[in-house]
């Protein structure tokens, strides 16, 4: 009975995607308001739970503008290309793992499709929100627009390499590209035994879903909002709704990639698709909390800091796990502590020998 | 069944798509036509079981050169208006079909090989990288000059662009 | 190999989330970087010049309030000193004080506002602006307790100040006071050495010293250029010169720089408060003034030290009860115009932060 179970697990997925983008819209706007000395939004519905009803209700009813002279085919299409891939994503997220687990056992992994090439099709998948960018950018026929879907290109372009060599670092160390058993390989989770790896992972993430300090595609003080300044109405809630549902990707790949994903952090509780439920969250917090702390970087800042920063040190990343892998060490408990003080090292250095502008004290 | 129903919708996807990248006067919108026949064409790998190659097309194919391809067509002028190559149009059509044709030929003429349909479809990742990457299979050599090569490639590249 | 390349023209503003208003800024791109830029301004533009001819003298007050709306106090004061040196009339000492310190407490709340719309503009998603909004809201506060207003507060008057201080305005001053040294330090110190910033700022927007003092630029933009002043040493009005203070001032004139200046006002304008509150006298707030004014003939060009910069008000009297002409300058509109020259060559998120940097209000830059 495939089928059934693939129709089960894509109104699964559907439901958790939506439902958790709309959480997140929440969470977002009420967690930087405590970041920010502001209680954020708490009037509509107990503790403000109903207001992404409230904007969704509100967004629904607005006009749907096509600008006159814009490409008016890529115009409608471009929101729907650009949200589609952040859905795809979870397709071969595993929620729960084959065997017994908190409450109940499963009999295969929870997950619409374990493919054993899963890195590899996150990866390809989320390649392809970059083109619902460009499309968007290039039918509004505006200039802010344009600027937009330029930056889009040369970030996403840029951030891929650290990104998916960060990844390489975990397919070897785990010796499969299916992220079933990546979690299952995590005796350790990867994140204490490729410290760097994480690092340049969960930063070129940020980087490639456009999210603070890297949100140069919605620099709003700079080009306004970028490559949907143009839309309205419901188009524009597909962008919207899709950040966050690539947030939300991202967050899902990071626990299983590096958390550990569905294990609760060295076995000590039996494994739960709601321990992988908690981690998103985790990581969701990270990122807003960095994204409430940090001003924006310049676009040459950024180019400068995928290639001459995360690459050179993915590059040693890969380099250390692959030497490990091959010697005696492993990737065991002598792995973990090695890593973590060569990462503190090479960050520490590498973050000196990058760029280093000293304050000068006014007086 | 449902394999070869899905293989020739995705055939004439990929065909109907590339037709109209060279048919369509608006480039942009041929670029994004040609996305969709490279989707098609990794459709087609999954049909026949190639998972990794399927995986690779989209990644380098859509992510990789079709983004740079819009880029260059966001930078040029008056893309929506159409090639200022269609004055060739009659030449490369006579040289489309001629190919077309000597590729039919070859097509037909070649003894092909189907596979027992017992066979069990395994999945390919693993074969692929130890054939590229172990000594017993020769492939080691052909590997790392094709690194080599795209290593210079990358150096050339940085030099043609860099400012004087 | 020479590409033909064709710039981009952009058109930043009227209507765009980083011009503070309704401010116009006509960029002229190649991929990123700025070859041109040319300011169009006038589109708040409500005539305050010719409306002050038909006002008596006081009645032009409220409108001194609607030009720089984020420091409406020194609006009011410099043109009451305007008009007070035209008619020859002085302040009694108490109001001489309190002038001070409603002038020092303004000058804050417009360095945190500043500030904060800066860091916005980088891209710090509000959260120095809100912070910043804390202390502010304190200071707006004091500003309601004195004279019922929290923005436009229409509090100076010729010869004085509508009315004294309430009992409660100085413990609650006080308070402050005591605490902001602490709030200026809370925000140097998460501003102060991040990488992002310094990365942003150091050695953008660049204003030489010698192209400062040649668009007579003034304020935190002239001093962080490294020039050594301020009105309130160089010609000093009310008590200031009984004051001690010191003045920042910058090294290279980088956006870094100026806003090093203004966390640096923020800690003088305490030390002045603190020393105001203190020798505080008691007496009087308003000295014999008629409601309508007759100025003997002549003119007058007063000029205070408002916290963007040299802010005059040029009055000429023709001993009615009008200005025969009112003209001025404000600190923005002059500072503004070395815009263009600081951007060039630059990246447009620099001009972004340059213009922030800058600390314009277009109420004051169109008048």
């Amino acid at each position: 009975m495939d089928w059934l179970r693939w129709i089960i697990f894509v109104v699964i997925i559907l439901a958790f995607a939506l439902s958790f983008v709309m959480a997140f819209i929440l969470l977002e706007r009420r967690i930087v308001g405590k970041f920010q000395l502001r209680p954020g939004p708490n009037r509509v519905g107990p503790m403000g739970m109903l207001q992404p009803v409230a904007d969704a209700v509100k967004i629904l009813l607005k006009e749907d503008i096509t600008p006159a002279k814009g490409d008016r085919w890529v115009h409608r299409l471009a929101p729907i290309v650009a949200f589609a891939p952040a859905l795809l994503v979870f397709a071969v997220v595993p929620f729960q793992g084959k065997g017994p687990g908190l409450g109940f056992s499963l009999d295969q992994p929870a997950a619409l499709a374990d493919l054993n090439v899963g890195v590899l099709y996150i990866v390809a998948v989320s390649s392809i929100s970059v083109i619902g960018m460009i499309m968007a950018g290039w039918a509004s026929n505006n200039k802010y627009s344009l600027l937009g879907a330029m930056r889009a290109i040369a970030q996403m372009v840029s951030y891929e390499v650290p990104l998916v060599l960060s990844i390489v670092g975990i397919v070897i160390a785990s010796g499969s590209l299916s992220l079933n058993s990546i979690v299952e390989a995590q005796s350790i989770p990867f994140i204490l035994l490729q410290p760097l790896g994480f690092l340049i992972y969960f930063l070129g993430a940020t980087a490639e879903i456009n999210r603070a300090p890297f949100d140069l595609l919605e620099a709003e003080s700079e080009i306004v909002a970028s490559y949907h300044t143009e839309y309205s109405g419901m188009r524009f809630a597909m962008f919207f709704l899709g950040e966050y549902a690539y947030a939300l990707g991202v967050s899902a790949i990071v626990s299983v990639l590096f958390l550990g994903g569905y294990k609760f952090p060295f076995g000590l509780l039996p494994q739960s698709f709601i321990w992988f439920l908690a981690k998103i969250f985790l990581v969701f917090f990270l990122m807003l909390w960095v994204r409430s702390t940090l001003p924006r970087v310049r676009i040459d800042q950024m180019m400068a800091f995928a290639w001459k920063f995360l690459l050179p040190l993915s590059l040693v990343n890969l380099l250390l796990v692959a030497a490990e892998g091959v010697s005696t060490i492993g990737f065991g408990w002598a792995a973990v502590g090695i890593n973590v003080i060569l990462a503190i090292a090479f960050v520490v250095i590498w973050a000196n020998r990058f760029y280093r502008v000293k304050g000068v004290t006014v007086g | 069944m449902g394999l070869a129903i899905s293989f020739w919708l995705l055939a004439a996807a990929a065909v109907g798509s590339a037709l109209a990248v060279v048919l369509l006067r608006n480039v942009f919108r041929a670029a994004l036509l040609l996305i969709s026949c490279f989707f098609a064409i990794a459709g087609l790998f999954v049909t026949l079981g190639a998972d990794f190659l399927a995986m690779v097309q989209v990644l380098v194919y859509v992510g990789a050169i079709a983004v740079l391809l819009l880029l260059a067509i966001m930078l040029t002028r008056e893309a929506a208006t159409g090639s200022p190559f269609s004055r060739w149009r009659i030449g490369g059509a006579i040289a489309s079909v001629a190919l077309l044709a000597a590729m039919i030929a070859v097509f037909r003429a070649t003894p092909w090989k189907v596979a027992d349909q017992s066979v069990v479809l395994k999945p390919t990742t693993a074969e692929l990288g130890a054939r590229l990457l172990t000594p017993e299979s020769g492939f080691v050599l052909p590997f790392e000059i094709a690194s080599v090569l795209l290593l210079a490639a990358v150096l050339g590249a940085i030099v043609l662009v860099k400012e004087k | 190999m020479a590409l033909r390349t064709e710039p981009i023209v952009v058109n930043m503003g009227p209507q765009h989330p980083a011009t503070h208003g309704v401010f116009r800024m006509r960029v002229t791109l190649d991929g990123e970087v700025i070859t041109d830029l040319e300011p169009v301004m006038g589109y708040l533009h409500r005539g305050v010049e010719k409306l002050a001819e038909a006002r008596t003298y006081t009645q032009f007050i409220p409108l001194t309030d609607r030009m720089d709306y984020l420091s409406s106090m020194s609006n009011n004061l410099a043109y009451v000193l305007a008009v007070e040196k035209l008619a020859g009339v002085e302040a009694p000492p108490r109001a001489q004080y309190l002038r001070v310190i409603m002038a020092e407490m303004m000058r804050i709340s417009n360095h945190l506002m500043a500030v904060g719309t800066f860091l916005d503009d980088m891209g710090a998603f509000h959260t120095p602006l809100l912070y910043m909004f804390r202390e502010r809201e304190k200071l707006l506060d004091l500003f309601e307790m004195v004279c019922g207003q929290r923005l436009t507060y229409n509090y100076m008057r010729i010869g004085g100040l509508s009315h004294d201080i309430p009992p409660e305005f100085l413990p609650a001053l006080k308070k402050f006071v005591r605490d902001m040294p602490g709030f200026v330090d809370e925000y140097d110190q998460l501003i102060r050495e991040n990488e992002i910033v310094l990365a942003r700022t150091r050695g953008v927007g660049v204003l030489p010293r010698a192209l400062a003092i040649n668009a007579s630029a003034s304020g935190p933009v002239l001093r962080g250029s490294g020039v050594k002043w301020d009105l309130r040493k160089t010609d000093p009005y009310l008590v200031y010169d009984k004051l001690e203070f010191d003045v920042p001032t910058g090294a290279v004139g980088d956006i870094y720089d100026r806003y090093r200046v203004r966390i640096e006002e923020m800690r003088q304008s305490v030390r002045i408060l603190e020393q105001a509150i203190e020798r505080l006298p008691p007496g009087e707030v308003r000295s014999d003034v008629p409601h309508l004014v007759h100025p003997p003939r002549g003119e007058v060009y007063g000029h205070i030290e408002a916290p963007k910069g040299e802010l005059g008000f040029y009055l000429v009297s023709d001993t009615g009860i009008a200005p025969y002409r009112c003209h001025i300058r404000p600190p923005s509109l002059i500072n503004l115009t070395a815009l263009r020259d600081m951007v060039l060559g630059m990246k447009i998120a620099d001009a972004i932060i340059t213009l922030g940097s800058i600390d314009i209000v277009l109420g004051e830059v169109d008048r």
